[in-house]
């Protein structure tokens, strides 16, 4: 029976949601595997594991229980282990790194922030800030809306500067939040916000964290901006 | 099995559970000696493109929302924005306040409720994101 593992904790982790449903249909019952100072959550691995959703939830949802009772390291989904000895063994291979890390994480949760332009109010100010652009604008408006190529003209301007808009507000963001946060980094590359960026955040600084998201959104109405968390550190692993 | 579209229909939102997954799809720890289950067939890692591209529809858009624009008004938001917002905020409060990361279990279910609500085009107003209004033109 192969072994799923869902995250890596300290021994004297008080709070490991044992028994609790994990992955496949039905739920395997999540259990422990120690090895020396180290605990890893785990259950056994369904033979056809696939990433449903109810699954990848199911991974989620055990991280974020075993989250609120202590530090864990959580791992990405998907990761099975032949057996519960090659836990063991992976454990004591890494094992100080692993309690490195989860000395680092204690306390500490990840919210991940996505931001995009409300395209109205980002046009507004990219035409507020040039009056050759607005001028351009204008002259479009009066000829009842341009020919094509006034068009292109005043809209590759246009997507030039909301473009370097982009760049700033990315730098914006970061300023913004990182003096609540303890560390940041990238998030997934592939989905394309303006910016993607978790950011590690000490449980007793969340207040402040979340409060200063709120003012950014305040002094930067153009923006609209996404906060998901407290999550499992999944980007503070390494 | 396609688990999480990127993209739900021509709602012009994203799904906010697949904002939440990508993180335990492609962040969190490995081990190397173990297998990792495949991801064939998911369409998570789908690049959904909400920056601005440099292209003639892109170009032509721009111009005509600016010939659209009331200058005097000062920027509007759609009225579906707060809402949304307020949603999500709301849901990282209500994690903080049960003090641990129980919270994240209702940032997914809320982000189901999310994807759910976006599914349904006509029931929620639609927020003017750059892309939105990108696909909107190219359906």
């Amino acid at each position: 029976m192969t072994t799923y593992i869902y995250g890596i904790a300290h021994r004297t982790h008080a709070h490991l949601p044992e028994e609790m449903g994990g992955v496949g249909d039905p739920p395997r019952p999540v259990r422990t595997v120690v090895q020396g100072e180290l605990v890893a959550l785990v259950s056994d691995a369904p033979e056809d594991l696939r990433p449903k959703r109810r699954d990848l939830l199911a991974h989620q949802s055990v991280l974020a229980e075993a989250g609120a009772g202590g530090a864990v390291l959580p791992m990405r989904f998907g990761g099975v282990s032949p057996d519960d000895d090659a836990v063991k063994a992976a454990l004591a291979e890494h094992g100080e790194r692993y309690l490195e890390r989860l000395e680092a994480l204690e306390g500490k949760v990840e919210y991940n922030i996505k931001a995009a332009h409300d395209e109205e109010a980002v046009l507004h100010q990219v035409l507020a800030e040039s009056p050759e652009l607005r001028a351009l604008s204008e002259a479009n408006r009066q000829a009842g809306g341009g020919t094509y190529e006034q068009k292109l003209r005043l809209g590759e301007r246009i997507a030039v500067a909301v473009q370097q808009r982009e760049a700033r507000d990315a730098v914006l963001i970061q300023r913004a939040l990182e003096r609540a946060a303890e560390e940041e980094r990238p998030g997934p590359q592939s989905t394309g916000w303006l910016a993607n960026l978790s950011f590690l955040v000490a449980r007793e600084r969340a207040d402040e964290f979340v409060a200063s998201v709120e003012t950014l959104r305040k002094e930067a109405p153009h923006l609209v901006v996404q906060v998901h968390g407290p999550l499992p550190p999944y980007s503070f692993t390494d | 099995m396609t688990v999480v579209p990127a993209q739900q229909g021509g709602s012009g939102g994203t799904s906010g559970l697949y904002d939440v997954l990508e993180l335990v799809l492609d962040r969190g720890l490995v081990i190397d000696a173990f297998v990792r289950v495949s991801l064939v067939g998911i369409e998570i890692l789908k690049i959904d493109v909400r920056v601005v591209v440099a292209s003639v529809d892109t170009y032509l858009r721009f111009a005509e929302a600016c010939n659209r624009l009331d200058l005097e008004a000062g920027p509007r938001k759609s009225p579906g924005l707060p809402d949304l917002v307020g949603e999500i905020t709301e849901s990282g409060a209500r994690g903080k306040s049960k003090g641990a990361l129980s919270g994240a279990a209702q940032t997914i279910s809320d982000a189901f409720q999310q994807a759910r609500d976006e599914a349904e085009p006509e029931q929620r107003p639609r927020t003017r994101r750059t892309a939105a209004r990108r696909k909107e033109e190219q359906e």
